[in-house]
């Protein structure tokens, strides 16, 4: 009887941790799901709030203003192409720069690079993110820009481009399409897209080369070995080892980089040189849409402010479209692999 | 060593009745470093043309870093030597000369845990192929065929070549590293414990297949698994604390073996 009545109540004790146990997880379970929704709640409305307060600007442009490069505070008219524009090709300009060399560090940190030097140089690329993007652009604007206009620039002009000093085209501007235009410019200064995406590239090489080397340090030995095994150099071990079993990871880390070139504001707004004007050529000044909109927030009011909230969505959306290209790209990649 | 060390310098003459086939790989005082710590210590031995030859012993006793001297593959690391001389063919491979390209064409090899390439089937074999000859597309379908075929492994993938060879079993996937290792058509194959991430009946289908290849190829197994070595070697190496102590035909080993400690690794009283 004594012991009936004890299995009872370690019987009920049990089903009582049960419930508790049940709630618990039950509670919990809603807390982490709180935690992820609101970060979807953030996204929603930071471009809802930004597209609700570029309504009036959408309104009364419609989608003209994406095909227009005029932009008259006078006339209160606005199109969004230039700076729309400039954003995407200082963005393409860096990625240009950055991604090669941050494969070459990434690769030189985790293959080739003696172990005693791998620490420091990958501590000093850590430090290289964690700079602040104003000093980046004090850099680009009072340093880099200056020595740009003195010593690239000119050469670029005189030899690439179609407005050389000396009035005499190069050969290359006269014969190879479309470079004459990328490279002419009688602008005097420093500042221009090219100059943007230089500085940009200094600015994303860190983050992207440190994911990099990470990821190419999760590579299996075993799989290199046997790729050196059949005679491999280091060249292809890398190119047809290291790189395809580290891809996915590795278009994230320069996407994750594009996201930062997209978005990047400060450096970019010291020395892009901020004109509102449409040129083909790489070293004529431009405007980004974060520096645009860095520029005027503080003055504009009325329908030059609601242009630059539809602007501030235009970011979202191109950011977006970044970020569709990237997974449809991994998918076009994995397919091809036979997955 | 006290005793004479006879057998240790010249397993082959000294021990053996009569050397079985020619020797394709001699090596001779051969030490080895790892980071300053002495892991081979003056190995001794001549390795025969076309014959299996087994390398067991204990963990830690540096079967595995001997066989990986053969192919010089310890070189990608820093701060590992290999002092001595290991002739093939007549020349000596250690030589800062010898070609690293060269070499790994001659000795190809397979690793303990089968490693297929983030590829499809058809590029595994065909990437290694790819580093040394410039082959016509209808050229390179037919080595493919034949690497596969000779790895006992074209029927079972025939039909999926374009497929990623990570799809495969673990099984499959070790032979098709073999595939992969002689399709360069080397003259050594160097396996390094090929079975011990596989279930009995992959390793029955590797064991097989190394009984089919030593008619064309010089093959040095490592294998912790003794019955193994006894099963597909003609001649076995016993290694212990980075010495040689005895090479003979695998028979002999087995059976009378001359030496104290190789009687007490084989009868299960160490190791």
């Amino acid at each position: 009887m004594q012991a009936n009545v004890g299995a009872v109540a370690s019987t009920l004790a049990q089903e009582a941790r049960a419930h508790r146990d049940a709630r618990h997880d039950r509670l919990f379970g809603w807390l982490l799901k709180g935690c992820a929704l609101l970060v979807l709640a953030c996204l929603l409305g930071a471009a809802g709030a930004t597209l609700w307060g570029g309504r009036h600007a959408f309104g009364t442009f419609g989608w003209h203003f994406l095909v227009s490069s005029t932009w008259d505070p006078s006339s209160d008219t606005y199109g969004a192409l230039v700076p729309v524009y400039g954003t995407i090709v200082t963005s393409l300009i860096a990625l240009l720069i950055a991604v090669p060399v941050s494969f070459g560090i990434a690769l030189y940190l985790s293959e080739v690079a003696p172990p005693w030097l791998r620490t420091p140089v990958s501590s000093a690329i850590e430090l290289l993110a964690g700079i602040p993007s104003i000093i980046y652009g004090m850099w680009g604007l009072f340093i880099f820009a200056p020595f740009f206009a003195d010593h690239i620039k000119p050469w670029l002009t005189n030899y690439l481009g179609d407005k050389p000093d000396d009035g005499k085209l190069s050969w290359v501007a006269a014969h190879v399409p479309f470079v004459g235009k990328l490279f002419g410019s009688d602008y005097p200064f420093g500042a221009s897209i090219l100059t943007a995406g230089i500085v940009l590239a200094v600015m994303i090489i860190p983050f992207i080369s440190s994911v990099m080397r990470e990821v190419f340090q999760t590579v299996p030995s075993r799989l290199k070995e046997s790729a050196y095994a059949l005679g491999s150099s280091t060249w292809e071990v890398s190119w047809d080892i290291v790189l395809p079993y580290t891809r996915s990871a590795v278009i994230g880390g320069i996407f994750l980089g594009l996201g930062r070139a997209l978005g990047e504001t400060m450096a970019v707004t010291f020395v892009l040189g901020n004109a509102m004007q449409l040129s083909a050529s790489i070293l004529d000044p431009g405007a980004s849409i974060a520096s645009t909109i860095a520029n005027q927030f503080s003055e504009a009011a009325g329908l030059q402010k609601s242009t630059l909230m539809a602007l501030a969505f235009l970011l979202f959306v191109v950011t977006f479209f970044v970020l569709l290209i990237a997974r449809w790209m991994l998918r076009q990649l994995a397919h091809k692999e036979g997955r | 060593m006290t005793e004479p060390a006879a057998a240790g310098i010249h397993p082959q003459s000294a021990a053996m009745s009569a050397p079985i086939a020619p020797t394709k790989i001699k090596v001779r005082d051969l030490h080895f470093y790892y980071n300053g710590f002495h892991a081979l210590k003056g190995i001794n031995m001549d390795i025969p043309e076309k014959k299996v030859t087994a390398i067991i012993g204990p963990s830690g006793c540096g079967k595995s870093t001997l066989l990986r001297i053969f192919n010089r593959i310890y070189a990608i690391y820093p701060k590992l030597e290999a002092k001595g001389e290991i002739v093939l063919d007549g020349e000596n491979i250690l030589d800062s000369g010898y070609s690293m390209n060269r070499l790994r064409s001659k000795v190809g090899m397979v690793f303990q845990k089968p490693v297929p390439f983030p590829m499809t089937i058809f590029e595994n074999v065909a990437y290694g192929i790819r580093h040394h000859e410039k082959l016509s597309r209808a050229d390179m379908d037919i080595r493919v065929e034949q690497a596969l075929r000779s790895a006992a492994l074209w029927d079972e993938v025939k039909d999926k070549l374009k497929q990623s060879a990570l799809g495969l079993s673990g099984g499959q996937q070790q032979r098709l590293c073999i595939a992969r290792g002689i399709a360069l058509k080397p003259e050594v194959l160097l396996l390094d414990e090929p079975t011990s991430a596989l279930d009995p009946i992959a390793t029955g289908r590797i064991e097989q297949l190394v009984e089919e290849l030593k008619s064309q190829y010089t093959i040095v197994i490592v294998t912790h698994n003794m019955q193994q070595a006894a099963r597909c070697s003609d001649l076995t190496a016993f290694m212990y604390l980075g010495e040689l102590i005895e090479f003979d035909r695998t028979e002999q080993i087995f059976t009378k073996p001359s030496k104290k400690q190789t009687e007490d690794y084989i009868t299960g009283r160490f190791g």
